[in-house]
């Protein structure tokens, strides 16, 4: 996918940089087919990084991460950059918290890589339940190929991947500082057939379809943790005076907490599908989001993530917004 | 058996549609007695937040009413209330609470009689799509 | 408690002898909820899942819930409190794998300190458990770190052991006797051939478990690092999710609100992790954990080093779940292993 010694090679140089405080990229997990996150300070850092189809995190969140705590008197915030592998999904995350005023462009240093599609951890782990050694993964001509004790498995990308790369229009970062490859151009389009087709279900089927997956959430928050849009300083359901979301765990909370989550991200999902891959109960959070995402495109023409001068979708509005429901 | 009398929550903006709630009041018009009133300083204050909760806490329907496009006291409140109204309604839909649940209006401070055709459209509409059982709060312990 | 009986139950008599027991008891077991496998109560053995490697969400759940009702309050002409019926129903939990049996003697420890919990322990005393051996442990179990095993029957009152053809069944206490003495058609003794098979399933087991962490003298270690830089490494990485505790079988940090409904309520304990920044955030704005760094060390010495000098015990049992399911791959045992290996 990408030439690992330019990666290595780009990176240190970056990190020779005076106004580079740390790059974060991917190193190899502690077992089967994971992907660790992983911090280079200094140049003999990089050794570890590499970038393969197992890299499925998206590590535009840790800009977000930072702790920004009281100093001693006489210490300085060290403001530098942070560099940031990105891939094409992960850079529109950037692009829109640039756009929200989250984070300001020259606070990242982005290393765009072009990406042909990641393995769902999901999909390989029911395959492979058992691979306790690191597997190294390799794309080779639409094939996901890999070692495991001297057999070689050969799989099709399409029965591995995620589903949103199946419709990936961005596999080439829509930002970046430094581009390792060749662009890549998709003629794929996202046409939110599942969507459409969830739309048809009648209300009932839709309230029990959701009833059911609403009833299952353990309210652990991995879900916000995870996504680099959920940025709020004091979450919604972090506030006590007033309470909106009991911590109870029960339908009704569990539902209102689903509800404006997915509310709060309209407009400002980029759908790298983070929630949905870190969610223990393996609720389908994407479906709600995708919704909202086909929904915001149709009525307001808008997409989260491709362009830094458009405004953030509800800060702004239009006398041609929909009124046909109002009386 | 007892007809079903649903619970309306209304969020008035107090420049217009709460002048105009209170329009119907002096003015001795009609309207159902369902709807309680909760105002606000503009539409635009209105979190999406305050409908799930309202819905939470048992209301049948929630109402937002609001200044007309272009009368807004806070001069855009409205404006942003509708794109978020818009968007919060789409969702409720696809999670399966018919959308009819949360309605938006427009009525300005002189429109007395609106304001209690509002009441009554809203009310009538939620009587016939039932009680708001989904994700109330039991409240039992 | 030592054995008291070594019993053989033949595959098909399983569902005779849950079939048995559901009549009495309010009956939990493993049931694949939409791929995650949950401790839910059944009604019938065919709800069953037993080829589970481990549940999503530990059984501690069945015992300290994650939402549990303290007492109730209304308002009248002055505030009246009602107490909460806690059940008293026999309760069995069947299919407990041993580290989580084990979680539960940790957590015992936990709630019948020198205060006692009501709800937990009432629980814990109507409950039996019914262990069922690892036949083939997770790629991240570990429970062998801790010189505990798949098949171990220390913390249950009956352990089952899948041999082929039967079960091995093995009691360990009054309960467990008490239980299955309804039920004894259904059993025979076991005989030298039995044991021979439980032997070898359990060695194949111990033998799947391939990875292990270094937990010898580790107390004394993490004494001497408290301000050791390989915290803040792993802290960059983590996203404060509370994965980790949620899942963690020993874990059970809790907050308790009031939940008022305009003239009644209820207080009520529900989970809470100390991977979130409000869990030590004081009234005064100050927290004494502010950041990352202190929360993920404070969770590693609450488990490798607090407990054992506290309760004698690590307050890990190697079920592999916040490995399983952390979403930046922080891995437990390459923590405490790399602190092990870290200079001082």
């Amino acid at each position: 996918m990408v030439n690992l010694d330019k990666l290595r090679e780009t990176v240190k140089e970056m990190l020779t940089r005076e106004d580079v405080k740390y790059v974060v990229g991917y190193e190899k997990g502690t077992y089967g087919f994971r992907v660790s996150p992983s911090f280079a300070f200094i140049p003999e850092d990089v050794d570890k990084f590499i970038f393969s189809p197992l890299c499925v995190n998206n590590l535009t969140i840790y800009p977000m991460l930072e702790e920004k705590l009281p100093l001693p008197k006489d210490e300085k915030e060290d403001a530098r950059k942070i560099g940031i592998v990105v891939k094409g999904c992960d850079s529109k995350a950037a692009v829109q918290i640039i756009q929200e005023k989250g984070m300001k462009r020259e606070h990242v240093v982005l290393i765009g890589v072009p990406c042909t599609g990641v393995v769902n951890p999901r999909k390989i782990k029911a395959r492979f339940s058992h691979q306790g050694k690191n597997v190294d993964v390799e794309e080779k001509n639409g094939k996901f190929v890999f070692v495991i004790d001297g057999a070689i498995h050969a799989i099709p990308k399409e029965e591995l991947i995620f589903d949103k790369c199946k419709h990936c229009e961005n596999p080439t970062p829509v930002l970046y500082d430094v581009l390792l490859g060749d662009e890549i151009h998709s003629t794929e389009k996202e046409d939110y057939e599942e969507v459409k087709a969830f739309e048809e279900r009648s209300f009932g089927e839709k309230w029990d379809y959701w009833k059911k997956q609403f009833e299952r959430c353990i309210r652990c928050y991995a879900c916000r943790n995870v996504c680099p849009m959920c940025y709020c300083k004091k979450c919604m359901v972090d506030q006590l005076s007033p309470q909106w979301v009991r911590r109870s765990t029960n339908l009704s909370e569990n539902a209102a907490w689903n509800i404006m989550r997915a509310y709060h991200l309209a407009g400002r999902c980029i759908g790298c599908g983070e929630c949905e891959r870190v969610c223990p109960m393996g609720i389908p959070l994407t479906e709600l989001n995708k919704k909202l995402q086909k929904d915001v495109k149709q009525i307001f023409s808008y997409t989260a993530g491709l362009s830094l001068d458009k405004k953030p979708l509800l800060a702004i509005f239009s006398p041609e917004d929909p009124k046909e429901f109002i009386l | 058996m007892t007809e079903f009398e649903p619970n309306i929550v209304a969020f008035l903006c107090n420049w217009c549609s709460y002048a105009g709630a209170d329009l119907a009041g002096t003015s001795r018009l009609k309207y159902p007695p369902n709807v309680k009133v909760i105002r606000v300083m503009c539409s635009g204050r209105v979190n999406p937040m305050f409908v799930v909760n309202a819905l939470q806490q048992g209301a049948d329907g929630v109402l937002i009413g609001g200044c007309h496009p272009g009368d807004c006291h806070y001069v855009q409140g409205n404006y942003f209330a509708r794109r978020r109204m818009a968007i919060l309604k789409k969702l409720l839909e696809y999670i399966g609470i018919d959308s009819r649940r949360v309605r938006m209006a427009w009525v300005s401070a002189a429109e007395g009689n609106k304001f209690a055709d509002v009441i009554k459209t809203v009310t009538e509409d939620v009587k016939q799509i039932g009680p708001m059982q989904h994700f109330r709060r039991s409240n039992e312990w | 408690m030592t054995t008291m009986e070594k019993l053989v139950l033949p595959k098909l008599g399983i569902r005779k002898l849950i079939i048995g027991m559901l009549a009495e008891h309010r009956f939990f077991g493993p049931v694949d909820d939409d791929g995650a496998t949950l401790f839910k109560q059944i009604k019938d053995p065919a709800e069953l899942d037993l080829t589970f490697t481990n549940s999503t969400v530990p059984p501690k759940a069945l015992l300290f819930k994650q939402t549990e009702t303290l007492f109730k309050f209304s308002l009248g002409r002055s505030v009246k409190i009602d107490p909460v019926d806690i059940t008293n129903e026999r309760t069995i939990i069947f299919g407990i794998r041993p580290c989580d049996a084990k979680s539960l003697a940790i957590l015992d420890q936990v709630f019948k300190g020198d205060y006692e919990d009501p709800f937990y322990l009432t629980r814990r005393k109507n409950t039996v458990l019914i262990g069922l051996s690892c036949t083939q442990p997770g790629v991240n179990c570990f429970c062998t770190s801790f010189k505990d095993g798949p098949a171990s029957s220390e913390n249950v009152d009956v352990l089952l052991t899948d041999i082929g053809e039967k079960y091995y069944v093995e009691v360990r206490s009054d309960k467990g006797k008490h239980l299955i003495a309804s039920m004894k058609e259904l059993l025979r003794s076991a005989k030298a051939e039995d044991e021979n098979n439980v032997t070898y399933v359990e060695e194949k087991a111990i033998a799947a478990i391939t990875r292990n962490m270094n937990i010898e003298g580790m107390v004394n270690k993490l004494d001497k690092m408290f301000e050791n830089s390989l915290w803040k490494t792993i802290a960059m990485k983590c996203l404060g999710c509370g994965v980790c505790t949620y899942l963690c079988p020993t874990c059970n940090c809790f907050d308790i609100q009031d939940e008022t409904a305009l003239e009644k309520g209820a207080r009520v304990r529900v989970w809470d992790s100390c991977m979130y920044p409000e869990y030590t955030l004081q009234a005064s704005g100050h927290n004494p954990r502010p950041e990352r760094v202190n929360r993920i060390r404070n969770r590693v010495y609450h488990k490798f080093n607090y407990c054992p000098k506290n309760y004698g015990v690590t307050a890990c049992v190697g079920c592999g779940r916040c490995i399983d399911n952390c979403p930046v791959n922080i891995d437990i045992i390459d923590v405490i292993n790399k602190a092990g290996e870290a200079k001082v």
